[in-house]
This record gives C-alpha cells, sequence and structure tokens, in this order.
C-alpha cells in the first residue's frame, strides 16, 4: 500500500523528467549531429557544366559539355585545356570532339596516382571512329570515347591525348521517340574506383538491342585500367565483352563507390517511370531491355519499346513500368535496385556519398542530383536527396531532401578532398555545398 | 471640328486597344516558371538538350508556341512541347513571347 501510495507518484515524475529531457533533445536536434548545411557559388557563367575532377590539394578539372575540359586551380585561376571542335580560347582542341543533343564532353577523373603520371582521363562525343558504321540508327556508330591526357605541371596544356576507349555507342540520327535527337544517352559518368580501375557508364544511345548484347558497350558500366584493358577480374557472361563490369543498363549518369565496403552504386534515369539506385554486383545485369518484341511486347517505334505504351501522351507511370520495366524480374541475374524514386522519373542523374564526420548524421548518405523535368503528370522535382543505403543494398533506410534552399537542375556531384560536396549544374554554375556541425 | 474630335476618339481608341492586347512580361515571367523553366532553363537561357528559347522577336516565339499548340511537328522533341503548348491559351502565349523577347540570366 505504501508503495502504491508514496513511491508510485515519485516513479512517474521520473519517467516524466526523462521522457521530457528526451523530447527537448530530439526537438532541439541536441546530440544528433545535424550538420548545418550551407552553399556558394564556385564558378559561374559557364556553359552546361558536367563534371568535375579533383586532385588531393583542391585542384579542380571540370567539363563543359559543347566547349571543352578546364582546370581551376588551388588558387582559383581557370585554364583553358582541351577544346571541342570550334571552341576558342583553349591551349588545345580536337578536331574530332563535337557536342549534339545529350552528348558532348561529358566525364572527367584523375588517376589516382596523378602526382607520378600527371594522367587525367575525359569522356568525350568523337567523329574520329565512326567508320561506315554511322549511316542509320540501326548500326554500331562507335562515337562516344575515352581519352587520356598528361596535364602540364603548371596545369597550363594537356598533351599525349590517347584514346583507350573508342567504341561505345552513339545515336547519329533523329527517331520516333520523345527525346528523340541525335546524341541521346550516352552515359558519360568517370570514375575511379578501389584499387585505382577506371569506371566507364554508359547509355542505350536509344537502341533496343544494346543494354542486353555482350559486344556492344552501350547500356554498360566498364571497369578498366588506365590503357582501357579489362579488369582481369571482372566476370560478365560467357561471350561478353570483358571490359564489362554491369549490363542491362538505361543511361548511368551517377557512379560512386560505398566509402563502408567499396561496392558501386550507380544512379540512372528512368523513361518516365523509376529512376533507380542500384548496388552494383560484377556482371550483373540491371533489367533494363527496351528490345521489340520480346516479353511479350511486339513491334515499337524505331525498334525502341523504351518509352512505350502511348509514348507521347501521359499516362500512369506503373503501366509503363508493367510494359518495359527498368529492372525487369525475368532476367535471373538481374541486379534489383535499392530506390526508385517512388516509381517516377525525374531526371535522376549524378551521385555522391557523402564523406567526412563534418556531415552528421548524413555521412555515408548518397547524394543524388535530381533534374526534376515534370511530364505526364509527373511531379517536378529538382533537388539533391541524401539517401541511407541499407547495408545490403537492397534497399533504403531513409531519405531526406538537402536543405540548400534552392532548386537547379543537378547535373553533376562529386566530393572534394575538403569533404566538401561540388555540384554542376546545368543553368552554368558550380556550387561548393558544406556540412558544418556546430 | 468635328473631324478633330474623330481624330482625338481615334487615338483614345486606339490607347485602349493597346492596353487591352499589350503582352504582360511579367506574367509571361510567371508562367514560363510554372512549368517551361523545368526543360529550358532559367530566362530561358537553354540547358541540357533543350534550346535556347530567348532573344527572339516576339512573332518567332508566338508562331513557334501555337504550332506546338496545334500539334504540327517541329523537332525531335516536339511530342513533348504539344503536351505543354495544349493548355496555352492566346494571352499566355503572348505574354510569355514578350518575356522571352528580352529575358536574360545572369
Amino acid at each position: 500500500m505504501f508503495i502504491r501510495n508514496k513511491l508510485l507518484p515519485i516513479f512517474i515524475t521520473i519517467l516524466m523528467m526523462f521522457g521530457l529531457s528526451f523530447n527537448a533533445h530530439a526537438d532541439g536536434h541536441k546530440g544528433m549531429k545535424v550538420p548545418s548545411i550551407k552553399s556558394s557559388v564556385l564558378i559561374k557563367g559557364l556553359d552546361a557544366p558536367w563534371d568535375m575532377g579533383f586532385l588531393s590539394d583542391g585542384t579542380m578539372f571540370f567539363t563543359e559539355k559543347c566547349k571543352g575540359l578546364s582546370v581551376r586551380t588551388k588558387n582559383g585561376k581557370i585554364n583553358k585545356l582541351y577544346g571541342m571542335k570550334g571552341s576558342k580560347g583553349y591551349a588545345d582542341s580536337g578536331s574530332d570532339l563535337f557536342c549534339s543533343g545529350q552528348a558532348g564532353m561529358l566525364g572527367v577523373v584523375a588517376d589516382m596516382n596523378f602526382a607520378k603520371n600527371r594522367a587525367l582521363y575525359v569522356y568525350s562525343t568523337s567523329t574520329k571512329y565512326h567508320g561506315s558504321g554511322c549511316k542509320t540508327n540501326f548500326e554500331k556508330c562507335d562515337g562516344n570515347i575515352v581519352m587520356r591526357f598528361n596535364v602540364s605541371k603548371d596545369l597550363k596544356s594537356v598533351s599525349n591525348r590517347t584514346d583507350i576507349v573508342k567504341d561505345i555507342q552513339y545515336k547519329p540520327f533523329e527517331s520516333n521517340q520523345p527525346f528523340g535527337g541525335p546524341g541521346a544517352h550516352n552515359g558519360g559518368r568517370l570514375r575511379i574506383g578501389p584499387g585505382g580501375f577506371l569506371w566507364v557508364t554508359g547509355g542505350d544511345r536509344h537502341r533496343g538491342i544494346c543494354p542486353q548484347d555482350g559486344k556492344l558497350l552501350c547500356g554498360k558500366v566498364l571497369r578498366i585500367d588506365g590503357d582501357g584493358n579489362a579488369h582481369p577480374g571482372n566476370n560478365p557472361p560467357k561471350g561478353f565483352d570483358k571490359r564489362i563490369y554491369t549490363y542491362g543498363h538505361r543511361n548511368v549518369q551517377g557512379i560512386d563507390f560505398r566509402p563502408s565496403d567499396g561496392r558501386a552504386f550507380t544512379s540512372e534515369h528512368g523513361p518516365w517511370h523509376n529512376d533507380e539506385i542500384t548496388g552494383l554486383i560484377n556482371g550483373g545485369n540491371a533489367g533494363w531491355d527496351p528490345a521489340e518484341k520480346r516479353a511479350g511486347r511486339g513491334a515499337c517505334p524505331d525498334k525502341y519499346c523504351g518509352y512505350e505504351p502511348n509514348q507521347k501522351k501521359g499516362m500512369d507511370p506503373s503501366i509503363r513500368a508493367a510494359y518495359t520495366p527498368m529492372s525487369d524480374t525475368r532476367f535471373k541475374d538481374l541486379m534489383p535496385a535499392a530506390w526508385n524514386n517512388n516509381g517516377y522519373s525525374q531526371g535522376t542523374g549524378s551521385a555522391a556519398f557523402l564523406k567526412g564526420s563534418n556531415w552528421g548524421i548524413y555521412e555515408g548518405r548518397l547524394a543524388v542530383g535530381i533534374m526534376g523535368i515534370g511530364f505526364g503528370d509527373t511531379p517536378p522535382g529538382k533537388r539533391i536527396d541524401l539517401i541511407s543505403i541499407t547495408p545490403d543494398g537492397l534497399g533504403i533506410n531513409g531519405i531526406v531532401r538537402m536543405p540548400l534552399g534552392f532548386s537547379k537542375r543537378f547535373r553533376g556531384l562529386v566530393m572534394g578532398p575538403d569533404n566538401a560536396l561540388y555540384v554542376a549544374v546545368d543553368a552554368g554554375e558550380i556550387y561548393r555545398v558544406t556540412g558544418e556541425l556546430n | 471640328m468635328n473631324k478633330l474630335f474623330q481624330v482625338i476618339f481615334f487615338l483614345f481608341l486606339l490607347s485602349i486597344s493597346k492596353i487591352s492586347f499589350s503582352a504582360d512580361k511579367k506574367a509571361g515571367e510567371k508562367r514560363y516558371n510554372k512549368t517551361c523553366i523545368n526543360c529550358h532553363g532559367p530566362a530561358g537561357k537553354g540547358v541540357a538538350s533543350y534550346p535556347k528559347i530567348s532573344g527572339n522577336k516576339i512573332s518567332y516565339t508566338k508562331s513557334k508556341l501555337e504550332a506546338y499548340r496545334a500539334k504540327i511537328k517541329q523537332g525531335p522533341n516536339s511530342s513533348l512541347m504539344f503536351m505543354f503548348a495544349k493548355p496555352l491559351t492566346d494571352e499566355e502565349i503572348a505574354n510569355l513571347a514578350a518575356y522571352l523577347k528580352d529575358a536574360k540570366y545572369n
């Protein structure tokens, strides 16, 4: 009786005190390490900046899709290094490099041993290897390449251009599709992965057979060395090009490596449905197969079912997803997506894992740039999402929108050596985004 | 006197009609930022594979939008433009054309 009358109120009071205390912490984020996120413009006035690659001292190489390759030195000076055909003000240029539609000079990354070999890799569209294979949209048409340059010590020029990959396919002509102009779906992101190997992302270039064809490099992710040779550990299906790490992709514009285990994750555009983040498995199939007369489909416009059915009108994304899935479960070697943007396609592009304790509770999350075009009743959503991916890579723990205070078409994301996130936007700026704990 | 009155009345009517039908750049900017900006970028500067649409004559932009609204093909992304032009009124097209003529992005 004594316990019920005297101790119970005391016990309840103590519980309430602890409860109130916990709630106060939660509301004020005390002890939760929520970073303060700030952004500033690093460079403005660019023409469609696409990608950036850093050296350890903060030197930043960057590409402009229709102009060329430049470098911002650690002192903030910008040197124009290698232009495309017709570009002016560059130390050198390539008369074979051109831009058209989505294609142009895209990815850039420095070699892991840059301090010793001064090697820099750049992805671009080129006429050099077209040969006679680009007369129609239904030929091989080798039009995307990866170049290796040597960068001078004063960062004012590049030399010894060597084309280490010459046979990534390109779409030469307009086709009967939405976004159907030449130059569609090139992928184009370059990153250095664990062990110093070069990863190259591709797109399906609006050709139905590309993603599942083992001899064509369109719709693939490649893992190669600095000379363009296949990584000896690549394990594609029998008969495939050995440079292929994964296949069955649509248009991969984002790739990065999870800091906790080094696993590669890609981000890619969906076709009016299902943008995807996918944890890669060596030799795996991302499940995109837009070829006609497969999986119960009939003929499609220009032999490409990627936007079908009813490709020129808005409709429920789930109906499209059932017709031509981004991750088709009929493939036994399918790599299931970790995230599908709630079934929407909003222009999911580049991605980078946030590294550094300065990001607090967001450290290790995948920052994903979304360019936010809304067609067919899809809500536009220009934003950067911060996604916590489960350890098995098959799902997400949670997702928040990065509180930037503005919306842009976020094209290229990469971590800098200062643990800041650098972001290229189509409108012409490169931002530096920082996370700081108070 | 009668003629003078007629001239003044004519000029008055002219000014009224001008007020009634002159395009509203501000309204055009607001409409542009509602949907067009998602593809064509700020102030119609053009981004990615979407062309620059600022700096053109008003008559040119109007004719393009009217053609898209009428589902007349004008390039590889026409089918996308059909969707966006379909709900545009004559007034919105005039406003958009007026805004885009001088729109600039810093």
